[in-house]
């Protein structure tokens, strides 16, 4: 590559520093290299890459670890673990997002995959189980090395069960008692929560709201919901709804949602809505159509985008009243847009909240983006196991995330 | 744009081909738009590839026409194709193991400069290119032979790119691969549909098939049985379309019309 640490400038010290930290950077970026392509992708020698993964072994920064390429043998370097990995698994409505990390919070590998429309249950969990498998292996692990897996839904999830808490959300999912049967098959804990409650764990530990106390992060998707962090803790509810502002009415006259209430949310911010508001000038699109478009300077679509902003906007203000949190974070699909959403979404909170001279709510974009959610989940498999504390001091240096 | 939407960006009728006493197709229809990926689904012997190799200019059809812009075309040879800006990614892939990755991408199309190869200038097309995918090789360098079969795949569909196609056709490009492996292709798909390319993918896994196509052809001995939309057609009816039962046949319009009640097979 052509980011070649320069050999002119700078002191001898410094370029092994430079060399050292390219290293390091492209080993997190793919996971797992050989040494050969260690040296192609930096763009250093092969005797420098050598060298340098010397060091950073003893330093115990990176693992060689022997896996099978093309059905050879090959060693590939990839980076330390501490003291066991997590997985986090965000099941969304198109799409599956796997994250793999360790105690340091350090993502070594992540892998998405597109879902059908209303996927099936036995198919998608199957596949989740495969892809773990695959990703570790891939990284030179087992499952043996895996302290526990977090498991993200796009529905309320009782987490003492690791089941769906309430009908016709998730059709064909209720009765599933997911987190079971996970850690049936994959023979390690699993921990099942709502993908907003795992957004705004995520947020709050290493995202955009990580130094506050109290927060919300709000979750814009093909549907809405919300988490609700307090006093530096998530705030499930009794029974896991807290939060579920999908299901807040917002139209007595309004359509039928599919929770059976009427003029929800959901029904008037959801894709279904937003996709049925352009079809008679565009045609069918997918919600990843409409986001794409509406970067792209589309008016319609951006048009649709903003007045869901402004709607979502105006049941968070609602939400702020009753909790009072510092800041409300926005993340989901929809938050890929950036301020289409975000602008009229924070003009409806600020037009409806009680102003609070002391310290004014803030509106901000999550830090995660479309990983929040997984990452949730690898976090809230990480809190949930005890870790011998001592090996966790040995690396004093602050939780970061691989981008 | 929706005038635009209304004229197909390849468009294949009356499509009908034999193979001395077999009838591998039988006045086949079908449209792809831009920005669309269509499935081509269908059993064994079905007809999948054969359709598609028509669209490669490997095969030339006994009968129908097949138009590019609403323009009929003809497409006696894969460069004819690649004129029209059709790209396929074959069952086999048809790459080198012994060369690089940069090197099988451009495959019989380096870039020149002053009538020299110009490496520097494919390596960095072939970075560009294998980012707009999200692909995960991580070196344009590395030999062919260490790569895996996924990561194959993934060069074989960058591959596409080169020249900027406008339509590309993939021939089973999950079959045999990892779930991993698996991802990374249909991540790809979904990001050829949002460059604004009409895919055609063919596939016999109704889960890969269903989580990125907006539309799926059904072929049934060579014939068409059966269009739905994704959105709102249930994995059921589509097994059922390929297995026979027949499902909102479309209006024949030179066939007979089969009536609902014909027994299947026949
Ligand atoms: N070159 C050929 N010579 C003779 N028959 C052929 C030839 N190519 C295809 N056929 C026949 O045409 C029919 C359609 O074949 P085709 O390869 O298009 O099917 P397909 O739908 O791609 O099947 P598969 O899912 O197995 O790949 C089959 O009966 C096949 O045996
Ligand atoms: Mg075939
Ligand atoms: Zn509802």
């Amino acid at each position: 590559m052509s980011r070649r640490a320069g050999a002119t400038a700078g002191s001898q010290s410094s370029l092994r520093l430079a060399n050292r930290s390219l290293v390091v950077d492209t080993v997190k970026q793919y996971g797992g290299l050989t040494q050969v392509e260690l040296a192609a992708a930096t763009g250093l020698s092969a005797a420098t890459v050598s060298t340098i993964v010397r060091e950073l072994l003893a330093a115990g920064v990176v693992d060689i670890a022997t896996t099978t390429r093309s059905g050879r043998r090959a060693q590939m370097v990839t980076l330390a673990r501490r003291v066991g990995l997590a997985v986090g698994v965000q099941v969304g409505h198109r799409h599956l997002r796997i994250v793999l990390g360790d105690f340091t919070h350090e993502v070594i590998a992540e892998q998405s995959l597109p879902l059908p429309h209303e996927h099936r249950v036995d198919t998608t969990l199957d596949r989740v189980a495969l892809l773990v498998i695959d990703l570790l292996e891939q990284m030179g692990s087992t499952l043996e090395d895996v302290v526990g897996l977090g498991i993200g839904l796009p529905a309320p999830v009782d987490t003492a069960t690791g089941t769906i808490s309430v009908q016709d959300i998730m059709r064909g999912w209720e009765d599933v008692h997911v987190g079971r049967i996970m850690s049936e098959r994959l023979g390690r804990p699993v921990y099942v929560d709502n993908d907003a409650n795992l957004g705004a764990l995520a947020e709050s530990t290493l995202g955009a709201s990580a130094d506050r106390v109290d927060s919300v992060f709000v979750r814009a998707s093909y549907g809405t919901g919300a988490g609700i962090v307090l006093n530096r803790s998530l705030h499930r509810g009794f029974a896991g709804t807290a939060g579920e502002i999908g299901h807040l009415q917002l139209d007595p006259q309004g359509a039928i949602c599919r929770c059976g209430s009427r003029g929800c949310l959901d029904t008037v911010v959801g894709a279904t809505a937003l996709i049925d508001a352009l079809r008679s000038a565009y045609g069918s699109l997918t919600l990843r159509d409409v986001i794409s478009r509406a970067n792209d300077g589309d008016r319609g679509c951006a048009q649709v985008i903003s007045d869901a902003g402004a709607t979502i906007g105006a049941v968070i203000a609602s939400l702020a009243v009753a909790v009072n949190p510092q800041c409300v974070v926005v993340g989901g699909e929809l938050a890929e847009t950036g301020e289409l959403l975000l602008a009229p979404l924070r003009e409806a909170v600020n037009r409806r909240l009680l102003p609070n001279r002391v310290a004014p709510m803030e509106v901000v974009l999550g830090a995660l983006g479309t990983r929040a959610e997984a990452l949730g989940a690898m976090l809230l498999a990480l809190q949930s196991t005890d870790v011998p504390l001592d090996e966790l001091d040995r690396d004093a240096s602050a939780p970061g995330v691989l981008r | 744009m929706s005038d635009e939407a209304r004229v197909p960006l390849l468009a294949m009728r009356g499509i009908t081909m034999r193979f001395g006493a077999v009838e591998a197709l039988v006045d086949v229809d079908l449209e792809v738009h831009a920005h669309e990926v269509v499935a081509l689904v269908g059993d064994n012997g079905a007809g999948k590839s054969t359709l598609a190799k028509m669209i490669s200019g490997v095969l030339q059809p006994d009968a129908g026409i097949i138009e590019i812009d609403g323009e009929p075309v003809t497409v006696p040879t894969p460069q004819a194709a690649a004129a029209l800006g059709v790209a396929t990614v074959f069952q086999d892939l048809a790459l080198c193991e012994n060369l690089d990755v940069t090197s099988n991408l451009f495959l019989g199309r380096e870039l020149r400069s002053r009538w020299v190869r110009d490496d520097g200038q494919m390596e960095e097309v072939a970075r560009r290119i294998l980012r707009s995918l999200s692909s995960r090789i991580p070196s344009v360098r590395s030999p062919l032979s260490t790569l895996s079969k996924g990561q194959r795949q993934s060069v074989a569909i960058a591959r596409t790119l080169i020249g900027s196609p406008r339509i590309v056709v993939l021939d089973e490009p999950t079959a045999a691969l990892s779930v991993v492996q698996t991802a990374e292709v249909l991540t790809h798909i979904e990001q050829l549909r949002n460059l604004g390319l009409a895919v055609v993918l063919i596939s016999h896994n109704m889960t890969d098939v269903r989580a990125v196509a907006d539309r799926i052809e059904v072929l049934r001995h060579g014939r068409n049985n059966g269009s739905l939309d994704v959105a709102t057609s249930s994995y059921e009816e589509v097994i059922a379309a390929i297995t026979g039962a027949p499902t909102e046949p479309r209006p024949a319009q030179h066939a007979p019309l089969r009536s609902s009640t014909t027994a299947w097979p026949a």
